[in-house]
C-alpha cells in the first residue's frame, strides 16, 4: 500500500469510525510514518534505531543476509508490513522446519496476530492506533508473501495477468515486467517494474512482494499468477475488494479501539459505515492510476468539511529534536517510537515462542 | 546466532586466516593449493545448491533450477580439480572478474547511500576501493605467479575477518515487558 492508502484513506476510516479531524490526522499521520521511520532517519535526529519501522534500499543493500543480517531484516518487514497470518501452519506433506519456518511467515489478513496487535493500540496514544491501522491494511495487500528474505516464499514466474473490466466483462491481458527503478509503471500497456530473479535463497531482491512489483500497492488491479509456495496453484488476487475489507476492517477496528465496541473479533467488518458512500469508495478503489491520493483526500475533505493537510515526514522532526532529553518520550515521535517498540516486541514474541528464530531472540523483562 | 554458530564461524575463520597467510608467505609454492581451494569452493557450491534443492526448492515452482545448477558447479569443480595444470592467467582472471565487479558495484552503492543522508558509506568506499586496487594488480602482474597467491591471500583474509566479524556482532535480541 502507498501513501493514498495509508495517509489519506486511513484518515477517512478514522473519521468515519468517531475520531475528530485533529485525531484522525495523528492517526493517519502515523500510519504512513511506518513506511518512512528507518534507522537512517531516526538516526539523523537521534531517536533509538531499534524502533524503525523500515529500511531504506540502500540500507537493505548494505545489510549482510548472515543469520543476525537476517534477523534484522525479518524483524522490521514481518512485524509491519507481512504480518504473519498463522505462525503454526501446516502442509499437507511434511516438509523440514527450516522451510516451515519461512512458510509460516507469509502474511495474510484475519490471523491471530491482527487481534493482538489491535487490542495492543487500545488504551494507547493515537500514534499507536496509526501503526496498527497500518500493519491491518498491509495484511490486505501484501498477503501471500512474507516479510522475510526467501525465494522459495516470495518468487514468481513472470506468468502475471491482469483481469481488465470491459464492456464484455473481464478480459485478461498479459503483464509484462521490467527491472528499471526509475522508469514508471505504464498502466496502459501493463508493464510494471518488479524486481530481478536472484537464484540465492537470502537475496534481498527475494524479500516480500519484490518479485510482483508494485502491484500489491495498487488498489485497483485484479491479477492472477503463480506463487513459489502453493504447489503450483494459480492465485487471483482481487485488489479492489481486498482493500475494502481492510478499509471496512480498520473502520471496525478503531471503533473497538475507541470503546464502542467490547471486544475484536477477525474477519468482522463495518460495512454499514460506509453504506451511503459505496460507490464512491469503489470507483476510488476500482480507478487506474499510480496513486489515489487526490481522491482520498477529496473523500476525506467531503466527510470532515476540514481541509486535509499533504503528509509532511518532517512535520514533528523539530519538536523531537528540541524537546529535552526527559521530554523526548511526551512527543509525537517519542510516542510514536513508544508504539513501534512495543508493537515489534509483541510480534516478535509471538513469532519467537512459535519456535520460529528467524526474527531472533526475545527476552522478557519482568518489571516487580 | 546461537553459541554453536559462533564458534563454528571462528574456526572456520581462523583455518582461513591460517591458510591465507601460509599463501601470502609462499605464494609461489602455494599456487597448486589455489587451484585445489577453487576446485573445492566449486564442488562445495554444487553440493550446497543440491542440498538447497533437496531441502527448500523442490517446494516451490520452477526448483529443479538449482538441482541442474548444483550438479553443473559440481562438475565444474571436479573438472578444476583434476586438471593437472591450471595456468595461472585463468585464475588471476578470476581474480579479476570477482574483485573488479564488487569493487565498482561498492563504489556506485557509496554514492546512493550518501544520497540518502545514511553515514554509513566509509567503510563500503574502503571495500570497494581496496576490490579495484587489487583487480588492478592482478593484471599489472598478470605474468608473475607470485601476486596470484597474494592476492588470493588477501581475499581469503578479507573473507576471515569478516567471518569473525559477524561472529561477535550482538544477537538480534527484543526485551518486552
Amino acid at each position: 500500500m502507498q501513501e493514498d492508502f495509508h495517509y489519506y484513506a486511513t484518515y477517512c476510516a478514522a473519521y468515519l469510525s468517531g475520531y475528530s479531524h485533529s485525531e484522525s490526522l495523528d492517526i493517519c499521520y502515523s500510519a504512513q510514518f511506518v513506511d518512512l521511520c528507518s534507522a537512517t532517519y531516526l538516526t539523523g535526529i537521534k531517536a533509538p534505531a531499534q524502533a524503525a519501522t523500515t529500511q531504506l534500499q540502500m540500507e537493505m543493500m548494505n545489510t549482510r543476509t548472515d543469520v543476525t543480517g537476517l534477523q534484522n531484516i525479518t524483524r522490521i518487514w514481518a512485524p509491519f508490513h507481512f504480518l504473519p497470518r498463522d505462525l503454526y501452519a501446516t502442509k499437507d506433506k511434511k516438509r523440514p522446519k527450516k522451510y516451515m519456518n519461512k512458510y509460516r511467515l507469509i502474511c495474510g489478513p484475519n490471523g491471530a496476530l491482527v487481534k493482538d496487535i489491535v487490542e495492543l493500540a487500545k488504551g494507547k496514544p493515537l500514534q499507536s492506533v496509526g501503526i496498527a491501522m497500518h500493519v491491518l491494511a498491509d495484511t490486505w495487500a501484501h498477503r501471500n508473501f512474507a516479510g522475510t528474505p526467501s525465494l522459495v516464499i516470495n518468487n514468481t514466474d513472470d506468468e502475471f495477468y491482469e483481469f481488465i473490466a470491459g464492456e464484455d466483462g473481464e478480459q485478461k491481458r498479459k503483464i509484462k515486467f521490467q527491472h528499471s527503478l526509475s522508469a514508471p509503471d505504464d498502466l496502459d500497456k501493463s508493464i510494471y517494474t518488479s524486481s530481478l530473479y536472484q537464484r540465492n535463497e537470502k537475496n534481498i531482491m527475494n524479500l516480500g512482494h519484490g518479485r510482483a512489483g508494485h502491484l500489491p500497492d495498487y488498489s485497483f488491479i485484479k491479477y492472477m499468477y503463480l506463487p513459489a509456495w502453493d504447489d503450483y496453484r494459480v492465485m487471483i488476487k482481487d485488489n479492489p475488494s481486498d482493500y475494502r475489507h481492510a478499509f471496512c476492517q480498520m473502520i471496525y477496528a478503531m471503533k473497538f479501539i475507541r470503546g464502542e465496541i467490547d471486544s475484536f473479533e477477525t474477519d468482522v467488518y463495518d460495512f454499514a459505515a460506509i453504506k451511503d458512500y459505496e460507490e464512491r469508495i469503489d470507483g476510488i478503489l476500482r480507478k487506474r492510476q499510480l496513486s489515489a491520493s487526490s481522491d482520498w483526500k477529496a473523500f476525506g475533505e467531503d466527510l470532515s468539511g476540514e481541509s486535509i493537510e499533504d503528509f509532511d515526514v518532517n512535520k514533528y522532526q523539530k519538536e523531537y529534536v528540541d524537546a529535552p532529553k526527559d521530554e523526548k518520550a511526551g512527543t509525537f515521535y517519542g510516542l510514536f517510537i513508544d508504539g513501534a517498540i512495543a508493537h515489534k516486541g509483541l510480534v516478535c514474541d509471538r513469532i519467537y515462542q512459535s519456535g520460529n528464530k528467524l526474527v531472533g531472540f526475545v527476552q522478557e523483562m519482568k518489571n516487580d | 546466532m546461537t553459541k554453536l554458530q559462533r564458534i563454528k564461524e571462528i574456526a572456520i575463520a581462523l583455518i582461513m586466516i591460517l591458510g591465507a597467510l601460509v599463501m601470502m608467505t609462499y605464494p609461489k609454492e602455494s599456487y597448486p593449493l589455489i587451484v585445489i581451494i577453487l576446485a573445492f569452493l566449486f564442488i562445495g557450491r554444487g553440493i550446497s545448491s543440491i542440498w538447497y534443492y533437496f531441502t527448500m526448492a523442490r517446494f516451490m515452482v520452477g526448483g529443479r533450477e538449482s538441482l541442474f545448477m548444483g550438479v553443473i558447479w559440481f562438475d565444474f569443480g571436479v573438472l578444476t580439480g583434476a586438471i593437472t595444470s591450471v595456468p595461472h592467467y585463468y585464475v588471476l582472471l578470476y581474480l579479476v572478474g570477482i574483485h573488479g565487479f564488487s569493487g565498482v558495484v561498492r563504489v556506485l552503492r557509496t554514492r546512493e547511500t550518501r544520497m540518502t543522508g545514511s553515514s554509513n558509506w566509509k567503510l563500503t568506499l574502503i571495500h570497494g576501493l581496496i576490490d579495484i586496487i587489487m583487480a588492478v594488480l592482478c593484471i599489472v602482474y598478470i605474468k608473475q605467479i607470485d601476486i596470484t597467491g597474494i592476492i588470493f591471500g588477501i581475499g581469503v583474509l578479507y573473507s576471515a575477518v569478516m567471518r569473525i566479524v559477524t561472529a561477535f556482532r550482538r544477537t538480534a535480541l527484543i526485551v518486552i515487558e
